[in-house]
């Protein structure tokens, strides 16, 4: 069955959602190497709220869903505009860093760790779902 | 909990989890550093695109002065961010 908490739209709930994530999936049986990409995929994603979808100061809804071998993760942002991070333009990894563009990194990051990315925005509420197999180390 | 620490002249070390809500602390830490360095990374257990951006700015900085800024210990998911993020490629990673 799913889960859900709200956490406060600041960037010191992280450690609460790190305790939240660690607590609610695998009872520690999960590749560690895995548990590093989903806190990874949730921060990037949550501090992409924080920053960009500052139109309301509403908590974000994080839900789990975790069944057989697949970890669902929904964020949602409540009474936002949209703003959908699958959309962020690819950031080429082999460029030098002089030449890289600032930011769009923790995004590309999340697209070459999880195995799929929904994006979903319905009646001003915006809400990435980050889709994980637990025996994919991805890349 | 995340600490960073200057344990010799040169090196500087990073424990714990690196990140967004510590970018503050490490950038007022790294601010007057101004000599070539090594990140030791032996207890770092995570780090985010956050915690990327604060190394990457502390070597572009030491970089146009003609400092190094290198690398070592990095393990499990440090050293699978920084493969995903092509930085395994930018700073020198310094190897047993």
């Amino acid at each position: 069955m799913p889960i859900s908490r709200s956490f406060p739209k600041s960037i010191e709930a992280l450690e609460q959602i790190v305790d939240f994530l660690d607590s609610s999936v695998g009872g520690g049986k999960i590749d560690p190497e895995i548990v590093g990409m989903m806190q990874l995929a949730v921060e990037e994603i949550f501090v992409n709220m924080v920053k960009y979808n500052d139109s309301s100061s509403n908590d974000i809804r994080i839900e789990l869903d975790h069944r057989a071998d697949i970890l669902r993760i929904r964020l949602t942002d409540f009474d936002v505009d949209r703003f959908d991070p699958t959309e962020a333009a690819a950031v080429d990894i082999n460029m030098p860093l002089s030449e890289r563009r600032a930011g769009g990194l923790g995004i590309h990051l999340v697209k070459t760790m999880m195995d799929q990315i929904e994006y979903e925005y319905k009646d001003r509420n915006s809400s990435v779902t980050l889709i994980k197999n637990l025996n994919s180390t991805g890349g | 909990m995340f600490e960073i620490s200057r344990i010799s002249d040169d090196t500087i070390a990073l424990s714990g989890r690196f990140d967004a809500s510590q970018v503050k602390k490490a950038t007022e830490f790294l601010a007057p550093v101004d000599c070539s360095i090594t990140f030791d990374l032996a207890d770092l257990d995570y780090i985010s695109s956050a915690g990327l951006g604060v190394l990457v700015a502390t070597y572009k900085r030491l970089d146009q002065s003609g400092k190094t800024v290198k690398l070592k210990n990095l393990s499990g998911h440090i050293q699978t961010v920084f493969k995903f993020s092509g930085l395994d490629r930018i700073f020198q990673i310094i190897r047993d």
